[in-house]
Order: structure tokens, then sequence, then C-alpha cells
């Protein structure tokens, strides 16, 4: 299995002198191919951190980040905007959707500013609107959709476009656990179909759809399940 | 994977479709925007079309001038060969030697052949109750098929024989009636009868008549030339020019409606037309880009609102792989959307408004209007520019946009970035710059204006820089204010994206008003200080030249009738045939005065001591000379220094020396005479005095009677004139221009702070909420709004004060001491005003703000 996603000794420093805070430190991680990571750890580790570095929001302060075996450091800003319209996708805890723009256009956004024909993009879109499952929702606009229902848009924009790395910073914190349940289970779906995914989350519970999980403690990786943990997990009843 | 090419359409397709759909969320923003720039738009269009619409072309006026006629053919009285533009009026000029005239036979047959109607204009004056009235004049043959549209016949009938004449009402309104003859000034004028009413195509208020040659007395001369208006088949360039050979001037219908190409013109006539043109460019180039300037500013908050409420979008967009321009195209897209409909908007509104106008225009014009005109050029100018301010205003919020800090936007937390250390070094140095630029521009001359214009372009931007700065010095120094104040002092400089637009806007229009207000102020000092009186302050003389004692007395009659209880003096001068007095110091060279006018019929007056109308003679000067006059010597003016205490007055061979005192005018009056010579010495010399003047004394004179006094004067003489001194008196008419224009400044200002005070509390309104949540009275928040309005005014109007004075101070300087004289320059400062503006303003726009946040926000919601 290649690995997608490889933070290579990543450290990241906010500030300087007496407000310094060390966000990440020495941390090492990889995502494959067809793999769902879970990162856990109490809130301040480094958990948010760790999913802008490796969608290039953001610059590690040493270290390396590659995403298919591109270093994007060496990218440049465009670089990595490309990187985040074609390899990358995104979904975060809320305020996903750009309100202006309806369900189908928020999907279509990263072909659209890639440069894809409105009517490819948008039909990419509806497809991915689809998968989701709320293909007849595509024309309203997020203030009149579900919570659920706008992540799962969200999660539509960030898979379209056959994207390989998808990057989910505690996408179920809004949600009534019912419908999070549902959206792990499209992250599951699309890492299955070959994606590599990362997902950060506070329960227990949602860990249980990664393949791998990572805790994270000031900074600092201390401890990674391997598949075998995963599955032990999984003995909690959780069937997928 | 990608593709930039096509990307970049899709991408400003994409930012449109968002900016669109922004905008219509926004919508009260969004009409706020649309109002500031559809207004300006909408009032240049509707001024253009009223101007338009005014002014009659050549070729709307053809038929005015040329009845149906092909063309109308002038022979000035010279008989040179002429040039002319294409049309004659436009300008022409005599080229070569004299030679003989063109007779009617000779035009007529250049032309073809064709059929020569006499015509000739001019003004009569006719008698009416007051006195005489001026009236524009034709004699031609209306029943001429020829004249047909030259007047507009609305009731009775034409003229059949040079006995009758047809007027327009404006001249029936001065007392007149159809069947009523009319009294024609001149002593062998004809009176013919009015037969019938007939407009004039072209004067409304003004008289008008018009009758057969012959009819009014209108002389050839008068016209400019012999003139015929020509029946017969169109007249070519070519024609034209065989005619001007002959020694006439053509207006061909032909010419002027389907003129040749502008090279024909020729080369002396053309360089005519372009002479002013430059000075109005550079006017209207100035107007254009302060207008711009103050458009872009006042928008410049709304989209800077924009974007910050849109940053949450736009985070998302850089999160989905959406590149630094992208972000920027949306926000710009957001001007485009908003300048695109308020340009349409505004002209279409302009057009209408326009319409609306004309009628209302009409009535206050002396002259009829031509055909209702749409510039279409010009309006697509004017689009364009309403267009480009607001562009030119989301340009800066845009860039800020794109430069957003994504993961921090993304997190929830503000993003203001700390100041730069280097931007209030560039503002120093763009206002240094600006100051040096104006400077430069007060030693320049013609080009002066403009640098002066780009210095307060540049002092604007250069405040831009300094504005943060300065609001966070504000917040320090508010540390040991009440809560109130200090809140909302913190906030102001930590949420520097809404508050240093807001700021410069008002900093803007403040610097405006206040760069205006030196440049009339002083220019009102320029008029004060260069007034010359006429006479001393407060007296009243008829003065004339060239009357006849029998007029004089006929004056004086109407003197002592329109105003009984005024003593008239006579004021004698030494004029009438023969040589004229001279008056030398014996040891002075060179003349005594070097410059001088005469007020008083001449300029040497005989009296037995200085008349009280003579202006500019200090009281020490007066007692002097009536000394020197008692004693039988001469009063001579002089600006020089003189030290010879006698003087030789001489008149041809006649000479005598006599005891002299010389004067010297007080400080800025023009000379209205040269000496005052007793009645003595006039004798002696043998001069001869009359009538220079007549001093009306003894009382006040209102304003009725002076009028009526002049009225009846002007009825006796045309070369007779009333006059008051009252002393410097601003023009009624520019004080009523500077009122509104004073006006309009003020509603600028608070509007423009209003909103842009405004819009940035719309922006804090989270932080209101949560200081609502945790339990701040209504009366706190409202305290805390109040006081934001208070930074942003003041911070705001003393940095606009301080800006305003570099244009302001450096215009004066153009304004005042123009390049041909010799005074000025002028500088009077309204320091109250400006005091008024930095203290009021902020006070009062406080005022509003705290009033109207009473409980929910309520104006603060609309914006949103
Ligand atoms: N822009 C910043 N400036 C300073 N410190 C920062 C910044 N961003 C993050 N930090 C710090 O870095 C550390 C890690 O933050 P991060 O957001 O990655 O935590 P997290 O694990 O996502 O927490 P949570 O579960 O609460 O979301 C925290 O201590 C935080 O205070
Ligand atoms: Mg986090």
């Amino acid at each position: 299995m290649s690995s997608v996603l490889h933070l290579n000794v990543v450290t990241r420093v906010h500030g300087e002198g007496a407000t310094e805070v060390r966000a990440l430190r020495d941390v090492s991680f990889r995502a494959s191919a067809g793999e769902l990571v879970a990162v856990m750890g109490p809130s301040g580790s480094g958990k948010s951190t760790l999913l802008t570095l490796a969608g290039g929001l953001d610059a590690p302060t040493s270290g390396t980040v590659s995403v298919e075996g591109v270093d994007l450091a060496t990218l440049g800003n465009g670089g990595r905007a490309r990187m985040r319209r074609t390899s990358i996708g995104y979904v975060f805890q809320d305020f996903n959707l750009i309100p202006a723009l309806t369900a189908v256009e928020n999907v279509a956004l990263p072909l659209e500013l890639d440069g894809v024909r409105t009517r490819t993009a948008r039909a990419a879109a509806r497809t991915a609107l689809d998968e989701v499952g709320i293909g007849d929702l595509a024309d309203r606009f997020p203030d009149h959709m579900s919570g659920g229902q706008q992540q799962r848009v969200a999660i539509a924009r960030a898979v379209v476009g056959d994207r390989r790395l998808i990057l989910a910073d505690e996408p179920t914190g809004a949600l009534d656990s019912e419908t999070g349940e549902d959206i792990l289970r499209l992250l599951r779906v699309r890492c299955d179909a070959g994606a590599a995914g990362v997902l950060v989350t506070h329960e227990a519970r949602h860990a249980a759809w990664a393949d791998r999980v990572v805790f994270l403690r000031d900074g600092v990786v201390i401890d990674e399940t391997g598949t075998d943990a995963a599955e032990g997990l999984l003995e909690s009843g959780v069937t997928r | 994977m990608s593709r930039p090419g096509a990307g970049r359409v899709t991408s400003w397709r994409l930012a449109l479709r968002i900016a669109a759909r922004e905008a219509l969320r926004a919508r009260g923003r969004s009409v706020l925007v649309l109002v500031m720039i559809a207004l300006p738009v909408l009032a240049v269009t509707a001024a253009d079309v009223l101007i338009q619409t005014q002014s009659v072309s050549s070729v709307e006026g053809l038929d005015r001038r040329l009845g149906s006629a092909a063309a109308q053919v002038v022979v000035p009285a010279e008989g040179r060969p002429m040039i002319q533009a294409f049309d004659p009026y436009d300008g022409n000029t005599s080229d070569g030697r004299k030679q003989e005239p063109p007779a009617a036979a000779d035009i007529s047959a250049a032309l073809g052949g064709a059929r020569l109607v006499v015509e000739r204009t001019g003004g009569v004056d006719v008698r009416t109750d007051k006195g005489y009235a001026s009236a524009d004049s034709v004699e031609v043959d209306l029943r001429d098929p020829v004249a047909a549209g030259l007047v507009d016949l609305t009731s009775g009938r034409l003229p059949q024989d040079a006995g009758e004449v047809v007027v327009n009402r404006a001249l029936l309104d001065k007392g007149y009636a159809v069947a009523d003859r009319l009294d024609i000034r001149g002593k062998d004028a004809p009176s013919p009868v009015i037969v019938g009413v007939a407009e004039s195509p072209e004067l409304r208020t003004y008289p008008y008549v018009a009758g057969p040659v012959g009819s009014l007395g209108v002389s050839a001369a008068y016209a400019g030339g012999p003139t015929w208006l020509a029946a017969g088949g169109p007249v070519s360039w070519e024609t034209v020019k065989d005619l001007n050979a002959m020694g006439a001037t053509v207006l061909s219908r032909a010419v002027i409606e389907d003129p040749p190409p502008a090279s024909e013109v020729p080369a002396e006539i053309r360089s005519w037309s372009s002479g002013s043109d430059n000075a109005v460019i550079a006017a209207v180039a100035l107007v254009v880009v302060m207008a711009l300037l103050e458009v872009v500013l006042l928008a410049g908050p709304a989209f800077a609102v924009s974007a910050r409420r849109q940053s949450r979008s736009l985070a998302l967009m850089a999160a989905s792989g959406g590149t630094p321009a992208q972000t920027r195209r949306v926000v710009l897209a957001g001007g485009v959307v908003l300048g695109g409909a308020a340009a349409v908007l505004g002209v279409i509104l302009g057009i209408g408004a326009g319409w609306l106008l004309v009628p209302v225009v009409q009535r206050w014009s002396s002259t009829w209007f031509g055909p209702f005109d749409v510039p279409w050029p010009h309006l697509l100018g004017v689009a364009a520019f309403g267009l480009a301010s607001a562009v030119l205003a989301a340009v800066v919020p845009a860039v800020i946009a794109s430069r957003q800090d994504v993961v921090a936007v993304l997190a929830g937390r503000r993003a203001d970035r700390p100041p730069s250390a280097r931007s209030p070094i560039a503002g120093v140095l763009l206002i240094g710059g600006a100051v040096a630029m104006a400077v430069f521009g007060t030693t320049s001359g013609d080009t002066g204006a403009f640098l002066i214009a780009g210095a307060a372009i540049l002092a604007v931007l250069g405040m831009l820089f300094i504005v943060p700065v300065v609001v966070i010095g504000v917040a320090r120094l508010a540390g040991r204010l009440p809560l109130s104040p200090r809140y909302a002092a913190r906030d102001a400089a930590r949420h520097r994206t809404r508050t240093v637009p807001a700021v410069a806007a008002v900093a803007a229009t403040v610097a405006g008003v206040v760069a205006l207000g030196i440049a009339v102020t002083s220019d009102e000092a320029e008029n004060r200080g260069t007034y010359t009186p006429t006479l001393a302050m407060g007296q009243a003389a008829v003065t004339g030249y060239g009357l006849k004692p029998a007029k004089w007395d006929e004056i004086e009659d109407a003197v002592r009738r329109e105003v009984p209880d005024a003593d008239v003096e006579l004021v004698l001068a030494a004029a009438g045939r023969g040589s004229s007095v001279q008056i030398t110091a014996p040891h002075h060279r060179g003349p005594l005065l070097e410059t001088m006018t005469e007020n008083f019929g001449s300029s040497i007056l005989v009296a037995g001591a200085v008349p009280s109308v003579v202006p500019g003679v200090s009281a020490a000067d007066r007692a002097r000379a009536d000394e020197v006059l008692a004693r039988g010597g001469v009063v001579a003016f002089t600006d020089d220094r003189v030290d010879d205490e006698t003087a030789v007055v001489r008149r041809g061979h006649e000479r005598v020396t006599v005891p002299a005192a010389y004067v010297r005018f007080t400080a800025g009056s023009y000379p209205p005479l040269a000496a005052i010579v007793p009645p003595a010495v006039a004798e002696r010399l043998g001069a001869e005095t009359s009538t220079g003047a007549l001093a009306v004394t003894g009382t006040d004179i209102s304003a009725t009677q002076q009028e009526n006094l002049s009225e009846a004067i002007s009825a006796v003489s045309r070369n007779a004139g009333f006059y008051v001194e009252r002393g410097y008196q601003a023009d009624q008419g520019t004080k009523i221009v500077q009122l509104v224009l004073a006006g309009l400044g003020a509603v600028l200002m608070l509007g423009g702070t209003l909103t842009a005070t405004f819009l940035a509390l719309s922006d804090a309104r989270p932080d209101l909420a949560t200081l609502s949540a945790v339990g701040a009275s209504p009366r706190r928040r409202r305290g805390v709004a109040a006081s934001y309005a208070l930074v942003v005014g003041f911070v705001g109007a003393v940095l606009g004060a301080v800006v305003g004075f570099i244009p302001g101070l450096a215009i004066t300087v153009p304004l005042t001491a123009p390049a041909y004289s010799d005074t000025g320059p002028f500088l009077d400062v309204p320091w109250l005003m400006i005091l008024g503006l930095v203290v009021g303003l902020p006070l009062v726009t406080a005022l509003i703000v705290g009033l109207s946040t009473r409980s929910r926000l309520p104006m603060v919601a609309r914006l949103e």
C-alpha cells in the first residue's frame, strides 16, 4: 500500500518566546490508500494542527508533509491550492458550506475553481450528492438544510473529482449520534473505494470505523494502534 | 489537471455568480452601495441630458436660423476674402486684400441661380412704461416661403407691408397689445402696427419683433453686413469656399447636416476653437477624479464589511483549493455586480429625471430648448465611471480578503494582522510627497491646479496608512477612560479591518470640506481685499459721459422725483472743447499717476473742496487738501512720493504756478481722478467746466429707490448710470451657491460618517450581542456603540482636517493670486467651521448612533 499522506518528523510552533506553543512535536504519520485513520486526543493536543498541515493550509516549522509523494513545501501557494482542488478534500465540524451557493454549487466549487466547465462540474457534483444520498436536495441553499444534510453535502464536496485524501475534523461534532454514524459510514465507503482518510474525533465510538487510531497529547504521538487494535475495538459491537 | 486558460473565464463566472448571490443575501448593504454609486451617476446623467437638450446644436438650430432656405449668406462690410468653419458662427475671419464686395447678382450666380431674400437681424429699443426695453429684431419677408420656420405665428396674421410687424409674448408683456403701434427708440425710427403674435423659435422671455424689410429701421450694418436667405438647391462646401473667396460667409444647410471631413476646416479657424478647451478639460478631469475618490472612499467600507462577512466563505473557498486570485475576484466581482447595476440604474433614472426636469428648467430659461437629447456617448462614460468607482472601492477589501489567514478564520478566530511597522513610514512619506507636490503646484501656473489635486489624492492615500497607528494610539490613551469609551476604543483598534475604512471615509469627506472651505473663504477674502470702491463709502452719485446739459437737467429732475429728501450736488469737471488741463510737480520726474479711470466724466474736477463722493482719501488728507483748495491751490493725486509744495498747471499756452497738496489714494482703491482745481484756477486757464456727476447726499437710499432711479435715468440716456457705494457686497448668486454647497457638503459628510459607522457597527454586532449576553444593559450597549462612533468620527475628523489643509492652503495661491495679477495670495482659514467639524461632527454622529442603537440596533439590522 502506497501512503497518500506522509508527515515526516513534523514540528509546528506557534508564536515566539513567552507565548510559544508547540502544537506538534516531531510527529511522524502515514495514511495509505484505502485506509481510514482516526486521530484522537484531548483538546489542544494538536489534532486540528495536524490536519491543517496535511491539507497544506499551514506549513510545518520543521519536517516535511508529502501528499501522493509530493512534498507540499516544494509546491508554493498556487501548487498547494491546486492540490486542495484536485487531491485533498476537507470536511469541517460546522459552517461547512458557502451560504450563497446551492448544495450542488457548493459541491461543484472545487471543480469550477479548477476550471472545469460549469455543466461538467455540476454533473459530477450531482453524482457525488447522489452517492451521499441527498441527490434530491441538490438545488437547496445550506440555510434550508439540516445539519446532517449539510455535512453530507460537505462530504460530497470533499470527495468530488476523485480526491485521494480526505481530511475530516470532527465531522460529527455538531450532529446527533445517529446522523453522525451515517456520516462516518459515508467516509468509510469512500476509503474502501480507494481514498485515504484522516478523521479527527473525540469519541472512541467513532474511532471504531477506522482502520487505525493515532493518539496525540501535547503535540506528541503517544500511542498508535495497529489494524489489530482497531479490530479489537470492533468487538464493542459496531458493525460496518 | 489544472486548466489555467479555461479557468480564468470559469472562475470569473463563478465569482460573479457568488457575488450576485451575496448581493441578494445582504440586501441592505447592497442597496446602500447601489444608492451611493447610482446617485452621482443619476445626477450627472440628468444634468448632461438637460445641458444637451437645452443647447441647440448646429443641426438642430438650422430651421431657427435658415427657415426653409438652403443657405444664409452674409457679406461682411470689409469685402475681404473670408475663411470660415462649417458653421460660420463657430469661427470666421477675413484673409487677404480688400476687394469689391459681391453684389446680390454675383452671389445668386455662384449659388447656381438661387433666389435671394434680404434678411436683416439686429436689435431695437422699444418704449415701455418705465423706460426702454431691448428687443431682438429681424427684418425679412415672413410671407416668403423661404422664411417658413423663422417665426411661429400663434395669433393674428403675418405682416403684409413695411408698416406692420409681429412680436412675441414677452414683448407684449412689456405693455403692448395687438393693433398697438410699436414705439421704437430713435429719431427717424418707424412705428409699425403690431398685427400678430409670433414666437421666435429661440427666444422665450426676451422681447422679439419681426417684420418686413424697412419696418423696424434695422440698418444693414448692424447685422454684420448685408444678409440673404438663399432659396435653391443644396449648397456644397465647394460653393461655400467659392463664396468665401468672393468675400461672403455662408451657413449652408447641406454642409451642416452632412459636414465634410474635419480636416477641411481651415487651420486658422481650427486653432480658434481648441483654445479654451484645455482649461475646461482640466477642470472636468479634476472634478471627475475628486468625485471618483469620494465615491470610492464612501463605498469602500461597504465592500470591506461585505468581504468580512464573506470571510468564512472565502476561507472555505481557499480550503477547497481556491487561489488568492480567485478569492480576490469574488470580492471584486461584488464591485462589478453592484457597480454595474448602479450604473445602469443611475443612467436610466437620470434620463428619466432629465426628461421630467426639462419643462421645469425651460420655465427658468429665456430661450427655447432644442429637442430632447440623450447624449449616449457621454452617458456611456458616466456609467463606466459608476462601474469603475465600485470596482475601485472593492480593490482594497479584495486584496485584504485574499491575504486572510485561512486557518484562523476557519477556527473562528478574528484575523486582524498587527499593523506593519513600515506602513506609517510609507504614510508619512506619501504625505510629505503630497506637501512637496502642493508647494510645487503653487508655483507652476496653469498646471498647478492639477498638481494640487494630485497632492490631495496623495495626501488622502498617505493618511490611509497612518490611520491604523492612530487608532491603536487612541486605544492606548483610552486606558483611563470609563468602560464604554475604553471598550469602544479597544474594539476599534482590535478590528482595524472595519475601523480603518470607516475612519478613512470620514477623513476623506472632512478633508474635502476643509479644503473647499479654505478655498472659498480665501476667495471671499480676495474679493473683499481687492474691492475698489467707485465712490466714498455710503455715497451715491449719478455719473455719465458725453451728456448735454439738458440731459443733466432731466436727470436731476428724475433724482428729485425718485429720492425727494436727497440733496443734489453738482460735481463739476474740467472738460469740454480745447486742450486739456495738465498738472506737473516742479521737482518730480515722471507721471504723477501710473493708472487712473475717469469716474466723474473727466480726470480733473473743479471744486472748492474735495467732493464727498471721491473715494480713497483719508480724513487727514481731505483736511489738508481742502485747506489748499481754499487758498486757491490745487489737489493733485499721485501714487508716488512727491515733496513739492507747489504745482504747475497748464492748459495750452496758459500756465500758472499755485500751492498744491499731493495726495496718495489709500491702499486698495483705484484712482478715479487725477486732480481737483479750484474754480478760480479753471477760470484763469480758460477751461470749460461741465457737469461730471450728480452727488446724491443727505439721505440713505433704499434698494427700491436705487432701482427706480436707475431705470428712470437709463430712460434719459444710455450713457448715464446711478450708483450707490455700499462697500463690498458678496454676490447674491455666489452666496446661494455657497450655501447650497455647504448644505450638500454637510449632508455628504454626515451621511458618509453615519454609513461608515453603521457599517462598522453591523460588523461589530456579534460582539455587542455577546456584550448583552454577559449582562450589559441596553444603555451600556448604546454607550459602547456611541463611543465607537465617537472614536471613528473624531479620529477621522482630526486626520481629515489636517490632510485637508494641504490642498486647501495650496489651492489659495492659484485661486487668489493668478499669474496676471499683482495682488494676493489671500488666505483666510475658516477656523470656526473646522473646529465645528472636528468637535461637532463626531458628537452628532455619536448622538445619532446612540439614539438609534436603542434596543435592537434597528439601523444596523437593516444594513445586514
Ligand atoms: N494560531 C495559533 N496561535 C497560537 N497558538 C495556536 C494557534 N493555533 C493553535 N494553537 C495552539 O496549538 C495547540 C494545538 O491546537 P489544535 O487546534 O491543533 O488543538 P486540537 O487538538 O484541535 O484541539 P480541539 O480538540 O480543542 O479542537 C493548542 O495549544 C493551541 O492553543
Ligand atoms: Mg481542533
